[in-house]
């Protein structure tokens, strides 16, 4: 629990820090006007861990870019950030972003789950409040919002997502299983998919079954079994998964639910190649390599991932274990941080603030190369308002530690696969 | 393990259709009673304080979760294994009990259904909230060497903890009913639930039982937590479910009977797991909360209720 408590301290020192950058610079004097920007996650409630890793990420960007002279093209302007908490619940995540545009912002940033996405899209539409997703991964939550700007319905998108979607999770995690089972040497047949079933468990694996339907792999989805999300029990899906006779099993999970899931497969003796999840949080973060510990190794699983190639995230992931107390910088921070640095970018080029419209101009036109994640390109939107480049990155669980091993330009380490046996 | 370059097609044959599915429904049946043991005494607890005070513990699964925590911190701090610790839980959880009980629900015993809910509600949030600030969001479980060890029936696997859960589950319930049955105490509780006038006419210190009651009440709760702690992960959220997964079953069993909760817990933690093994395992709770529809048409009482007790 030492870690745990060590954590939750820094947790509050960085949000009291943050707070102490937000409240202060605007009474003293001659300084320029600050751009609010609402940054709404899920810091409570269930999905409260990576929830808080996406504040520390946001924050620290916002200090980073404060730091290196703010907004240059609009006289340094400074960003100040009105901290708002979905506590993983639409309605309150609906009342978090009216809360933050009354009190003034003029973007939004946010949340982690896709279900308070899609409670904060309308009022983003109807305040006319740009709002750029850092990370939830349900198509519709933008393609919806396109839609009804196609139809005429509404005038203009203001809703814009940096995150790779359910459906183009669902065709890396394809490529990449077959790609990795042929460089493996391998040609397991039967792989049971097993899945959360909320709004992004239920979006990952339809993406993923899509997918694969139209790649017509080798290997075939034999079962799919999904649970209520938080489950109490997971050992009759288990019996099931078991009873398929896998030769992987491809989970998509949530904290709680691989908690349940991975001692469950373990005690029942599943013969099997492998664990490899098309693109889920549970299977990689600190805690849960902390609760799960030989459960995990050798789990792959293919996410959002910083790209630690580059120079910098090398020394921002240094920074964030200091400022969280052990932390891993990773997905769920990683994103933030360049969301952050995605929305300076857009203000910088905007013709002018007080319009959202000339904001989400310049949003439509981003072409931004310095984000820190894995990605296949330069951040762009395209006419869906999401980011094509944003690509997952399949990792694995070796000695304890998430490392990067595909595709090959991204790999720090040869993946171990199949797992050797127990 | 299928070896990597082979083909993984080749497999031990095991029994095939019909046969297959007997297997899976034996396991699913195996456990879904075993995991009962937990829903039961959960169970037991909140229908022993609504029969004694008709008061609803809507706090009843925050306090689960604190038991959870108390075995976690047992667990890390002292080394004290949760199948051993529960009982140190249960009496935390029972001072708990008897302090929520004499600094607040004592005071709204007479009161309308609709303020004691209220009050209750309060406590759970700041139950859940406490947990919050203590030990933070992410979702653990306690470790325990007895957690990871499983024996095989044939085809069947027993999962032990669940086995040892499953026991001491009964014994603790046999113990309280031979707590109320067989006890000066035990009699007083069960005098005061069924005519709390009568009770007061022959001396009993009513207010001192209904402290008991709810004490004990917490203690089962407290040492269902720490039982499950290496079974289920946990984190400050999961007592609203957990909570709502204990009515279900008192009203099922009967509100108020003792020996309802326990066969209700049993009932619906079989029907989710079969439910698992015959619909789409996401479709499970459906089963358990038909099963709650069914009996409030057609025996609004329960399965035992009636005679409470």
């Amino acid at each position: 629990m030492a870690n745990t408590r060590s954590t939750r301290r820094s947790f509050l020192k960085a949000t009291a820090a943050g707070a102490a950058v937000a409240g202060f610079p605007l009474p003293l004097r001659a300084q320029p006007k600050t751009f609010k920007i609402g940054v709404i996650h899920t810091v409570t409630g269930p999905l409260a861990e990576p929830g808080q890793a996406c504040r520390v990420g946001a924050q620290m960007a916002a200090d980073a870019i404060n730091a290196a002279g703010g907004i240059k093209a609009k006289g340094g302007m400074k960003l100040e950030l009105l901290l708002g908490d979905t506590q993983t619940k639409a309605d309150v995540a609906r009342a978090e972003a009216e809360r933050v545009v009354n009190q003034g912002a003029q973007f939004l940033m946010g949340p982690f789950n896709s279900g308070d996405a899609a409670a904060m899209v309308p009022v983003a539409q109807q305040r006319r409040v740009p709002f750029l997703i850092d990370i939830a991964a349900a198509d519709p939550i933008t393609a919806n919002v396109a839609k009804a700007v196609r139809e005429g319905q509404q005038k203009v998108q203001y809703v814009y997502r940096n995150f790779p979607t359910g459906s183009s999770f669902g065709r890396r995690a394809v490529q990449y299983f077959t790609e990795i089972f042929k460089e493996a040497g391998v040609s397991p047949k039967r792989v049971v998919l097993m899945h959360a079933n909320d709004l992004f468990g239920s979006s990952q694996a339809r993406g993923f079954r899509a997918a694969w339907e139209a790649a017509k792999p080798s290997w075939e989805i034999v079962e799919v079994i999904p649970w209520p999300e938080p489950p109490s029990d997971l050992s009759t899906e288990v019996s099931r998964a078991k009873a398929a006779k896998p030769d992987i099993i491809a989970p998509i999970t949530r904290p709680a639910s691989a908690q349940l899931l991975l001692p469950e497969i373990r005690k029942q003796r599943i013969e099997m190649l492998g664990i490899v999840g098309p693109g889920s949080p549970g299977l990689y973060e600190a805690g849960q390599l902390a609760a799960l510990k030989q459960d995990l190794e050798y789990v792959l699983t293919s996410v959002p991932w910083p790209n630690f190639k580059h120079p910098r995230t090398k020394t921002l992931a240094e920074e964030y274990l200091k400022r969280t107390g052990g932390k891993t910088f990773d997905t769920n921070s990683g994103y933030s941080y360049d969301g952050m640095f995605v929305i300076a970018d857009i203000l910088e080029r905007a013709a002018k603030l007080d319009d959202p419209d000339a904001i989400v101009d310049a949003m439509k036109k981003t072409n931004y190369t310095g984000g820190l994640m894995q990605y296949g390109g330069p951040i762009v939107f395209n006419e869906l308002g999401d980011n094509p480049n944003a690509i997952p990155t399949m990792i694995q669980i070796l000695g304890q530690k998430p490392v990067a091993v595909w595709p090959r330009e991204a790999a720090l380490q040869k993946f171990v696969f199949p797992r050797p046996k127990v | 393990m299928a070896q990597g370059g082979g083909p993984p097609e080749v497999r031990v044959p095991s029994a095939e259709g019909l046969g297959l599915d007997l297997t899976l429904v034996g396991q699913g049946l195996l456990s879904g009673l075993l995991f009962g043991g937990v829903y039961s005494l959960m169970a037991v607890g909140l229908t022993l304080i609504f029969g004694v005070m008709r008061v609803v513990n809507f706090a009843h699964g925050d306090m689960m979760v604190w038991g959870m925590y108390l075995a976690f911190l047992l667990a890390t701090r002292a080394g004290v294994d949760p199948y051993l610790g529960f009982l140190i839980c249960a009496a935390a959880l029972f001072v708990l009990g008897l302090a929520v009980q004499r600094g607040l629900v004592d005071r709204i015993v007479d009161a309308p259904h609709e303020m004691q809910i209220l009050l209750m509600l309060g406590v759970a949030l700041v139950l859940e909230n406490l947990a919050l600030v203590a030990f933070g969001p992410e979702p653990t479980r306690v470790r325990s060497p007895l957690a990871a060890a499983t024996v095989w029936l044939g085809p069947l696997f027993v999962d032990v903890a669940r086995l040892v859960t499953f026991v001491v589950a009964l014994a603790l319930t046999g113990l309280l009913w031979l707590f109320l049955h067989r006890t000066e105490t035990g009699r007083l509780i069960r005098a005061s639930a069924d005519n709390t006038y009568g009770a007061l006419v022959i001396g009993a210190d009513v207010r001192r039982v209904y402290a008991v009651a709810f004490g004990v009440g917490a203690a089962c709760v407290g040492a269902a937590g720490a039982l499950v702690s290496p079974i289920l992960p946990f984190q400050p959220p999961t007592g609203l479910s957990l909570s709502i997964t204990s009515f279900n079953i008192v009203i099922i069993g009967g509100m108020g009977s003792l020996l309802g909760a326990f066969v209700g817990g049993l009932l619906v933690s079989v029907a989710e797991s079969l439910g698992a093994v015959f619909l789409k395992p996401s479709l499970k709770e459906l089963f358990s909360f038909s099963l709650l529809i069914l009996i409030l048409l057609f025996r609004p009482a329960g399965l035992f209720g009636g005679r409470r007790r």
